[in-house]
């Protein structure tokens, strides 16, 4: 291609537009993903139900808008500690039977919590596709030829928030490190006097937490229905991966490498290559990178 | 056991009322002619199964008004097919023990084929009033039937309304229009858009700018479709979308100032879904939807005998759901009366008696219920001209009937499509 046409002020918008769209895409596979990224690197346990969780945060977000006409970002504030309680809840009555016990347990129970959640939503709120139409889901920022979403926008700051704080949490609290030490190694952990079922408990709680935020940020620019967590939770198993085990700060970068292959795919290639492309990639850390881009070297298999 | 008692009795008195209700209503039916009903009545497709039920309810009562199949009371063994697997079981099971020779039903294309080849194992008719998979009756299957067009029928009416209608008031010939394709890649949405594509450049040689398909279950972002589309610059964006990426596509195009001159849409999901207009409100103004027909529709252009027909099926949907016709009551209301004049033809259910009935059905546009009329081929698929269908136009929150204008009293608006916030 000549190269004046390549750099003419037409093909700069699209390239931005393009920058853009995979930034903010970013955003939102950074804030389903950092929730798994901590509920797997820390208890070795692969949540197949964390699509239904985010489901349940978009209904959240649904309810509050249709019955009390509550914005989704004050609903945010409430759903914290909400899905707090949700997550200790699911923990006592399913996960901590089945925490000790084999992989293939592990994920048979959660694929089991899966499907039940999707059908209880589908029995309580029907399989009707909901909408969530609050003032900012109309906004669009524009600069130059490029436009923003502002409800994206917004998902894009408190992802990269939530990415720090979480970050900051494991890195510099005795919580985070005692949580850190269950990871590495579960029995020095407990020979130290660390709780290591309330570590389990903790970590699941928070990280259904992150992703019942995570519903309620990404309700208003996406249909609510009983499987909407299926949409996104495919991709979040391939961010973590890319991003390795439990690393919050990878999982970030991890789902910006997803939304750039995913545009870029797209944009180049056509959108029905989009996932043959990040499967190849997700493949291919595999292979040669099994503890994930910056992912420690063995770190797959700590705490096993 | 007073109680049991007084529930017995209770339970008692109301069969004695419904059967003589049901004798006071048909004074000359002697007995009953049972229809399997195959429907997903649980599960994800649960909302348009029940509504599917529900048509073929009201024109069930409506034949039994009219003397029955037969001379026989018109009944149904009603089975829940939510999955293929399901679907097969069932149609065996309605089969087997409930003795049906016919099985009607079933909505989806992921449940028509499985129950159709369970009922072709045991020389069952099959009478399918709305899945629209291509492959249906490309099975060389002698028992199975469908009233409403496949999806190769859907894109082929999408070309003729945007070669016969839209070209004209853009003041452009069919071969100087640029069309984008734009479709999820399930079997109906491919379906559709190879059809329309075929016969769009086959036929009227409009200009193919691309063809673009994605998954609809894995799609959570349009920017880069549409950056590319911008480029091209297309008149008409001929886009088959399902329920949940319909409104995101038309959000993300709003949002990047994406115009074109025409989007054109077919089925029931995506943009004919009434969640479209829940998601999008006066934003949705201007998007086109092929289906059966809505408000705006002229029953004076029918036939007299479809007038009569049609008056009295709305009537009969607007008592006992309180709302207009939806797509599921026309598809299975309009598709079990077509079964109901075959029976009276055929007077019986025998196989070979029964198609040739079917073969020799010759019934002009406008004859019946949607101002369908009825001409079979070999396969057992009804004729894409005689299963009229309609182009409907959301204007104002409502998807409204536009064309063919002889059958509408409301007229297509915002041709060509003006800028994003002129489109009160």
């Amino acid at each position: 291609m000549d190269p004046a046409r390549l750099l003419g002020p037409a093909e700069i918008d699209v390239l931005a537009q393009l920058g853009v769209a995979t930034v903010l895409l970013g955003g939102i596979y950074a804030l389903i993903a950092v929730g798994l990224t901590l509920i797997f690197g820390i208890m070795r346990v692969v949540n197949f139900a964390h699509g239904e969780f985010l489901m349940l945060g978009m209904y959240l977000a649904f309810w509050a808008f249709t019955l009390w006409s509550l914005d989704p970002y004050f609903v945010l504030v409430v759903s914290v500690p909400v899905f707090l309680l949700v997550g200790l809840a699911s923990y006592a009555l399913i996960m901590r039977g089945v925490i000790h016990a084999s992989h293939n347990v592990q994920i048979f129970t959660t694929v089991g919590l899966s499907t039940a959640l999707q059908n209880v939503a589908l029995v309580l709120w029907t399989g009707d596709y909901r909408v969530v139409r609050p003032w900012h889901s109309f906004v669009v920022l524009r600069v130059g030829g490029i436009a923003f979403n502002l409800s994206q926008v917004v998902a894009f700051v408190i992802a990269l928030a939530l990415t720090i704080m979480l970050f900051a949490f494991m890195k510099w609290t005795h919580t985070g490190r005692v949580m850190r030490a269950t990871a590495q190694d579960r029995e020095a952990a407990t020979l130290m006097g660390i709780d290591t079922d309330l570590v389990y408990r903790l970590t699941w709680a928070i990280g259904i937490a992150c992703v019942g935020a995570a519903g309620v940020l990404v309700a208003p620019l996406y249909s609510v229905y009983p499987t909407a967590g299926l949409q996104f939770v495919l991709l979040s198993y391939v961010v973590v991966v890319l991003g390795g085990l439990g690393d919050m700060v990878g999982a970030l970068l991890g789902s910006l490498i997803v939304a750039a292959v995913e545009v870029a795919g797209s944009y180049y290639f056509g959108t029905a290559w989009k996932e043959v492309l990040y499967f190849v990639l997700f493949i291919a850390v595999l292979v040669f990178r099994p503890a994930g881009l910056f992912g420690q070297r063995g770190a797959e298999t700590l705490g096993a | 056991m007073p109680c049991r008692l007084l529930a017995s009795t209770a339970v008692a008195l109301v069969l004695a009322l419904t059967g003589l209700l049901a004798v006071g209503h048909g004074q000359s039916l002697t007995g009953e002619y049972k229809v399997g009903v195959l429907e997903p009545l649980t599960g994800p497709l649960a909302s348009e199964g029940k509504r599917h039920l529900e048509g073929y309810e009201i024109v069930r009562d409506m034949i039994n008004e009219r003397g029955g199949v037969m001379g026989k009371k018109l009944v149904f063994a009603v089975a829940d097919a939510p999955d293929p697997t399901a679907a097969a079981t069932e149609a065996n099971r309605l089969i087997t023990r409930e003795g049906v020779k016919i099985i009607t039903g079933t909505f989806s294309s992921r449940l028509c084929g499985a129950a159709s080849e369970a009922a072709a194992r045991h020389n069952v008719i099959y009478w399918e009033t709305s899945c629209v998979d291509p492959r249906f009756n490309k099975r060389g299957l002698k028992n199975v039937f469908r009233t409403e067009i496949d999806a190769t029928g859907f894109g082929w009416y999408n070309i003729e309304f945007i070669a016969k209608h839209l070209a004209p008031r853009f003041n452009l010939r069919p071969n100087q229009l640029k069309i984008a394709f734009l479709s999820e890649d399930s079997s109906y949405g491919q379906g559709v858009t190879e059809a329309a594509r075929q016969r769009a450049k086959g036929e009227f040689g409009m200009q193919e700018l691309g063809a673009e398909y994605y998954s609809f279950t894995a799609i959570n972002d349009f920017t880069p479709i549409i950056v590319k589309f911008k480029q091209l610059n297309p008149d008409i964006v001929h886009h088959i979308g399902y329920t949940n990426d319909a409104p995101l596509f038309w959000r993300q195009a709003r949002e990047q100032n994406f115009l074109f001159k025409a989007l054109v849409h077919a089925g029931a999901t995506g943009y004919g879904s009434p969640d479209f207009g829940k998601a999008l409100g006066s934003d949705a103004n201007g998007v086109f939807a092929l289906l059966e027909p809505g408000p705006g529709f002229r029953m004076e252009a029918l036939r007299p005998e479809g007038q009569k027909l049609e008056r009295e099926f709305r009537e009969a949907v607007q008592k006992k759901t309180g709302s207009y016709p939806l797509g599921g009551h026309q598809l299975a209301g309009g598709g079990l009366w077509v079964l109901k004049l075959v029976l009276d033809r055929a007077k019986s259910d025998d196989i070979e008696k029964f198609r040739s009935a079917v073969m020799s059905l010759d019934m002009p546009v406008g004859s019946s219920i949607n101002g369908w009329g009825v001409k079979f081929a070999e396969n057992g698929q009804n004729a894409n001209e005689r299963v009229q269908h309609y182009m409907l136009q959301w204007q104002g929150g409502q998807l409204v009937t536009v064309w063919p204008e002889e059958f509408s009293t409301l007229r297509a608006k915002w041709i060509p499509l003006g800028s994003w916030d002129q489109r009160k």
